[in-house]
């Protein structure tokens, strides 16, 4: 049985506007989630009926084998990371990971201990006298993170904890997180709109959008195998352009005049039919070294450097493909203008 | 250009502020002149030498300590769940609350004698009436302040936060929201004060001892003493002003969610 159980549950907070929808999880204990979406998609809806803040309109939530639908937040031992730190500004570091067993009226040495444990484990030792306004505010979610896990709850929330950082210390308090999560095997889930976020942390990402789980999987099938025209595009970069079906059953499909073939997807394919299929950046590449089974004329339309890879725009026919490749100082890029082929295999095209 | 602004803006307050200040310099020196053809402080010392102006005043003190207690404990919670749970009604509410500055004391004082002094609700007599008459009048100030208190804290997710941690509504309040908003409570509270200190008519009507009848019986009596007592107040007045942007000055301010 599953550590956490969310099941059929619907969420509407009037009656035109339907929040999350259908919404059905088992997560496993230890196991991390994602919940990755666009902004509105119920991401956050779901994670705050999982803390008790807002009630499912129907379905049921089952903690550890208890039902927890109609519990009050402040009983069902659940941690939770806010966005916005939400550090009591009233108290110092200490005060705040000790306040939850303060109400839970623990012994003060006891609180003591816990509240160094919590600091060493988010690394840092001797800060328990300061107050969050002298904090940074990667310290200050570190602070929260403490707090949160202060109580050894069941389940820790996170929601979007490293939105509010810069793009460096958000890199390096996930991985802090990830490695805290894994060395207490907690039961987490943590709400992100960032899917390199999603990607890197999760042992399984659900991709939402308008109120519905799209896809339910780990992040390397999530990144490879979209099953939904939104899950490409939100995840990752893509190339998604409109084909017609030629031969359903060889697979084979008509790009701007030129012929490809895709490994599947086309079979179930009238012939004439229009069909929108996709094809990472990253998948294609020039044709000058290795040839695939895919191959198109193209003219090369833009170059853009973007640090680690660099992004080259082709056109084909009248379509405009992504091509990226890593970047290296030995590159030789060609021209803007220069004619060439760009060629990928067959697994590469996603039929959506 | 803008020297001559400059000139013409100081010139400016400085009109202001001799608009204000004289009558309370010339009222001052008045004050002064008790003893015939010296200055002396003789007006004062009568005043505190009177065992009714302590009796009234300790009176005016005493209703100020409860309206300021009432106040806390109504519009302390009244804000906090207007902004967590119905932030739609906290238009409708800030209107309510402004009603004291539009209805003019001595229409709300005949209101209050009219509803209360009939069975089933005789109380005209007693002094909660009188003090939920102030909590009334102090509300604009007591409500603002605690209102203007909780916006620069993130209520909601300090609520949650708190929540999530196995606190209950009580200690929500008290451990968490009170203490983020000490300031605001209390220069609403000063404010009360001055408010109950110097307020007139309802004392006066719903007949229980208070500072401002008091002035106003002595001043039909005597010269000096009422302007030495106006003195007073004004300077008790100014003492609780100077409390509140002390505190306010000495206050950190920290906002849950600012980077």
């Amino acid at each position: 049985m599953a550590f956490l159980e969310i099941n059929n549950v619907n969420k509407s907070f009037s009656k035109d506007t339907v929040a999350v929808q259908d919404f059905n999880l088992q997560v496993q204990t230890g196991e991390l989630v994602s919940f990755l979406g666009p902004s509105g998609c119920g991401k956050t809806t779901t994670l705050r009926m999982v803390a008790g803040f807002e009630i499912p309109t129907s379905g049921r939530i089952v903690i550890n084998g208890k039902d927890v639908t109609d519990v009050p937040p402040n009983q069902r031992n659940v941690g939770m990371v806010f966005q916005a730190y939400a550090l009591f500004p009233n108290m110092t570091v200490a005060g705040n990971i000790g306040f939850g067993m303060k109400i839970a009226k623990k012994p003060p040495e006891q609180i003591k201990k816990r509240v160094e444990e919590m600091l060493k484990l988010i690394h840092m030792d001797g800060f328990g006298e300061r107050y969050p306004y002298q904090l940074s505010g990667g310290q200050q979610q570190r602070v929260a993170l403490a707090r949160a896990l202060a109580l050894s709850p069941s389940i820790l929330l996170l929601d979007e904890p490293l939105s509010a950082l810069d793009a460096k210390i958000r890199v390096m308090l996930r991985s802090e997180i990830r490695s805290i999560q894994q060395q207490l095997g907690i039961t987490t889930i943590y709400v992100t709109h960032d899917q390199e976020e999603a990607l890197s942390i999760s042992d399984r990402v659900v991709v939402m959008y308008q109120g519905r789980m799209e896809q339910v999987g780990p992040p390397f099938e999530i990144y490879n195998f979209p099953q939904t025209e939104f899950v490409a595009q939100f995840v990752g970069t893509l190339n998604s352009v409109e084909a017609e079906v030629v031969d359903p059953a060889g697979q084979i499909l008509q790009l701007s005049g030129q012929k490809i073939q895709a490994a599947q997807g086309v079979e179930n394919k009238q012939p004439g039919a229009k069909v929108k299929i996709s094809i990472r950046p990253e998948r294609l590449s020039f044709a000058n070294e290795e040839k695939k089974a895919n191959l198109l004329e193209c003219t090369v339309e833009t170059i853009t450097f973007l640090g680690s890879i660099v992004r080259i725009r082709v056109d084909v026919g009248s379509l405009l493909l992504n091509m990226d490749t890593f970047n290296n100082p030995f590159l030789e890029l060609p021209k803007i203008g220069d004619r060439a082929q760009v060629t990928f295999s067959r697994e590469a095209v996603l039929v959506l | 250009m803008m020297r001559g602004g400059k000139v013409w803006a100081w010139f400016i307050m400085f009109l202001g502020v001799l608009y204000f200040f004289l009558p309370l310099l010339a009222t001052f020196i008045f004050s002064l002149k008790a003893r015939l053809g010296e200055l002396s402080f003789q007006a004062y010392i009568n005043i505190f030498n009177s065992p009714q102006f302590m009796y009234n005043f300790l009176a005016s003190v005493l209703w100020a300590v409860f309206t300021i207690i009432v106040g806390i404990l109504l519009f302390v919670p009244t804000a906090f769940v207007i902004r967590l749970r119905v932030p739609k009604a906290r238009s409708s509410v800030e209107f309510i609350t402004l009603l004291p500055f539009v209805i003019p004391p001595i229409v709300y004082v005949f209101g209050l004698v009219r509803t209360y002094s009939q069975p089933p609700l005789l109380i005209v007599d007693s002094p909660f009436l009188l003090i939920a008459g102030y909590t009334i009048l102090s509300m604009p100030y007591m409500y603002r302040s605690v209102d203007t208190g909780l916006r620069s804290i993130d209520v909601r997710t300090l609520t949650e936060a708190a929540q999530s941690l196995g606190a209950g509504w009580t200690t929500i309040l008290f451990r968490v929201i009170l203490p983020n908003i000490r300031t605001a409570i209390l220069s609403g509270a000063f404010l009360s004060f001055a408010i109950v200190i110097g307020e007139l008519i309802l004392a006066q009507y719903l007949v229980k001892p208070a500072f401002a009848p008091y002035m106003a019986y002595v001043m039909q009596q005597k010269a000096f003493e009422p302007a030495a007592m106006a003195i007073v107040s004004f300077a008790l007045t100014w003492i609780a002003m100077g409390i509140i942007s002390l505190i306010g000055r000495g206050q950190q301010v920290q906002v849950a969610g600012g980077r």
